[in-house]
């Protein structure tokens, strides 16, 4: 473990940069929101999570996948994002967020356009000391503090941040700028571990995981179903805010003789997700809420060794108009 | 990369076109079992996931059989041959057709769902001898749309063969049974302890098909259907045609019923 003084982040994060595009945590109005490294917005003591998760950066919201003539096709020009990153201040609910995508974009068929953007970039985290109303990161076990897939994480205490190395490319990052950083002691270790314990006494959000997990199967008829997806307004907005959600639409877009296939992120609480010629196969917003649900607690977990789809981030809480709360429905199916 | 060597009218708003890869290797080493499907691009337009309708054992080429529904398909009935269209598969995990050998053979279809169901029909009967009785039951709501005229009439001649078809709402000069292809089972004499079931077609034919077939006596596992579902990738990561734990591009879209039921969302 190392340790690098707060006065030195900037510095050490400027250092990346002529190697690095650098992204990290920014005070953008109220909000906190990744963006390009710009020290004078830099956020390092925001509570809880930025409003959108670095998601983007490996699977954008919108990307073009390739592009061929029309002319008969022949000429296909893939495109591949290789651009060298280091993103600064993955939250751990995030780093898990990231680590679900690992599994489903790099195992069976591996995406070539995800793995081209993750291959190329190094995540630092930084471990939250406070959760914020709607995180149940703790419920889930991928936070306050994290434990894997990181390449570098950080730890706030106080004057200085605890730098724990995760892989060989997060070390490759203190050795080029060592004089940054010093040695740690056992005793900021041990403070890390108070921060920790502390910080898990400040979840307002819970729910009971087993008990979710041994309940759900058996939960699809409940009520529960139709009474919030009742107040469901259509916008999608929890799907779009969520580090895990990874469902897309493809589509060609046309102009003069040259074609663009591009994916984008698609919404499962839309019913045009899986409207067909002749039928849709989810017909009702009950069904919809259920299958985002479901999705998320049973068959990612099965189909993904047990990996839930669900970090505890909060942000559909946060974001829904409606005020439809997944923990409060995964403590009605709990019981 | 295919080219269009052939486009034929089926029946009405159904074409079938028949495609050769431009690269001969890939048409060489393009393998597939009946009931899997392909992602076609009709450039500038898009793409849609289209069963194929040909057999493994007609080399060379590929038969797929479209209704013109949309977007894409609309744009693919008006390509001709010679014209260029994209395709990327084989997907989806196809049809048992070792496991069923010796057996009675049922075959329900409707409408343009038949299309997957001709793949393995043929490829069975290039091996005839290794199955019994096949019995073939096929309807559509009018005569004008009923598909593959020419293959139903070969396979009705065939010895231990028998093609029954029906209309929902007949023409003037239809001759044949009038009602739902359901009303055709009574008229059909197997042992059905040893036979199979093969079901396609519009999920409202499958629906009551299968009740029909539970009340004769099969059992869930002697039931094969597939599903249709929206796809999008193909491979399992789009999310589209999730049912529970399935995935229909990979883990379907042919499935037992006895599978489906398991599955977990309700169908
Ligand atoms: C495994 C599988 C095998 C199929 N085999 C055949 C076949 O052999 N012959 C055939 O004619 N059709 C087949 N279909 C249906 C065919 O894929 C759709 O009709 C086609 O995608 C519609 O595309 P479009 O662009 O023409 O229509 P659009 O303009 O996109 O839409 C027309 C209608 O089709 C629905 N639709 C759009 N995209 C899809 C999609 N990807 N999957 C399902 N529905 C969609 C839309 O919701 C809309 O209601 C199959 C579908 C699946 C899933
Ligand atoms: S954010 Fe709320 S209102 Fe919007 S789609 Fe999701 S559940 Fe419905
Ligand atoms: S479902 Fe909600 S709480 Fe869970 S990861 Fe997605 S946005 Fe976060
Ligand atoms: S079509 Fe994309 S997951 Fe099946």
């Amino acid at each position: 473990m190392k340790i690098l003084s707060k006065s030195n982040l900037v510095p050490f994060l400027e250092g990346l940069g002529l190697e690095f595009k650098v992204n990290a945590p920014l005070y953008e109005g109220q909000d906190v929101l990744f963006g390009d490294l710009d020290s004078s917005k830099l956020a390092t003591d925001f509570i809880g999570k930025p409003r959108l998760s670095p998601k983007e950066y490996s699977f954008p919201q919108r990307e073009r996948l390739f592009t061929f003539k029309n002319n008969g096709g022949v000429e296909i020009e893939a495109h591949l994002n290789e651009t060298k990153r280091v993103i600064w201040g993955i939250r751990p609910c995030d780093l898990y967020g990231l680590k679900f995508l690992d599994m489903v974009y790099l195992s069976d068929y591996v995406d070539p356009y995800y793995q081209a953007r993750r291959s190329n970039t190094i995540l630092l985290g930084l471990n939250c000391n406070k959760a914020e109303e709607s995180c149940f990161c703790s419920s889930i076990g991928t936070g306050p503090f994290a434990r894997e897939a990181f390449d570098l994480l950080f730890t706030d205490l106080g004057d200085v941040f605890l730098v724990e190395i995760g892989s060989k490319a997060g070390k490759k990052l203190i050795e080029k700028q060592a004089n940054l950083f010093t040695n740690a002691t056992s005793k900021d270790e041990k403070q890390a571990g108070i921060l920790e314990e502390k910080s898990k006494k400040t979840f307002k959000t819970y729910i009971d995981l087993g008990k979710v997990e041994a309940k759900i199967a058996g939960a699809s008829s409940s009520p529960v179903w139709a009474e919030e997806a009742a107040k469901c307004i259509l916008c999608g907005g929890c799907n779009w805010v969520c580090p895990t959600c990874y469902c897309f639409n493809i589509e060609d877009v046309t102009s003069g003789d040259k074609t663009q296939r591009v994916r984008y992120w698609d919404s499962c609480q839309l019913g045009g997700f899986t409207q067909m010629a002749a039928m849709n196969s989810r017909a009702t917003q009950a069904e919809r809420l259920r299958q985002r649900i479901y999705h998320k607690f049973s068959y990612n977990p099965d189909k993904y060794g047990g990996e839930i789809g669900c970090t505890g981030c909060g942000r559909c809480i946060d974001v829904c108009p409606a005020g439809i709360n997944i923990a409060y429905i995964l403590r009605r199916v709990a019981n | 990369m295919a080219i269009i060597t052939k486009v034929c009218d089926e029946a009405a708003g159904i074409k079938t076109f028949t495609l050769e890869f431009k690269e001969p290797e890939i048409q060489k080493s393009f393998d597939y079992r009946p009931g899997q499907f392909v992602e076609l691009t009709v450039f500038g337009v898009g793409e849609a996931p289209i069963s194929i309708t040909s057999s493994p054992v007609n080399k060379g080429y590929l038969e797929l059989t479209v209704a013109a529904v949309g977007k894409v398909t609309r744009a693919l009935h008006l390509r001709k041959e010679k014209d260029v269209a994209g395709l990327r598969g084989p997907y989806g995990n196809g049809f048992p057709f070792d496991e069923v050998k010796g057996k009675n053979i049922l075959f329900v279809g409707g409408g343009i769902g038949a299309a997957p169901l001709r793949s393995l029909i043929n490829q069975m009967f290039a091996y005839r001898d290794n199955f019994a009785k096949i019995s073939i039951l096929y309807g559509a709501r009018e005569p004008g749309l009923l598909c593959f005229i020419d293959d139903l009439e070969g396979w009705g001649k065939t010895e231990n063969s028998e093609v029954l078809l029906t209309v929902d709402a007949p023409d003037a000069k239809w001759r044949g049974n009038v009602g739902v292809v359901g009303s055709l089972l009574p008229k059909i004499d197997i042992d059905i302890k040893n036979t199979v079931a093969f079901i396609c077609g519009p999920p409202i034919m499958i629906h009551f098909v299968l009740l029909d077939l539970l009340k004769m006596g099969f059992e869930e596992e002697q039931i094969i259907t597939t599903m249709e579902r929206r796809m999008e990738c193909g491979v399992g990561k789009c999310g589209h045609c999730n049912i529970g734990k399935s995935y229909v591009c990979l883990d379907g879209p042919v499935f037992s019923y006895h599978q489906l039921r398991e599955l977990g969302e309700d169908i």
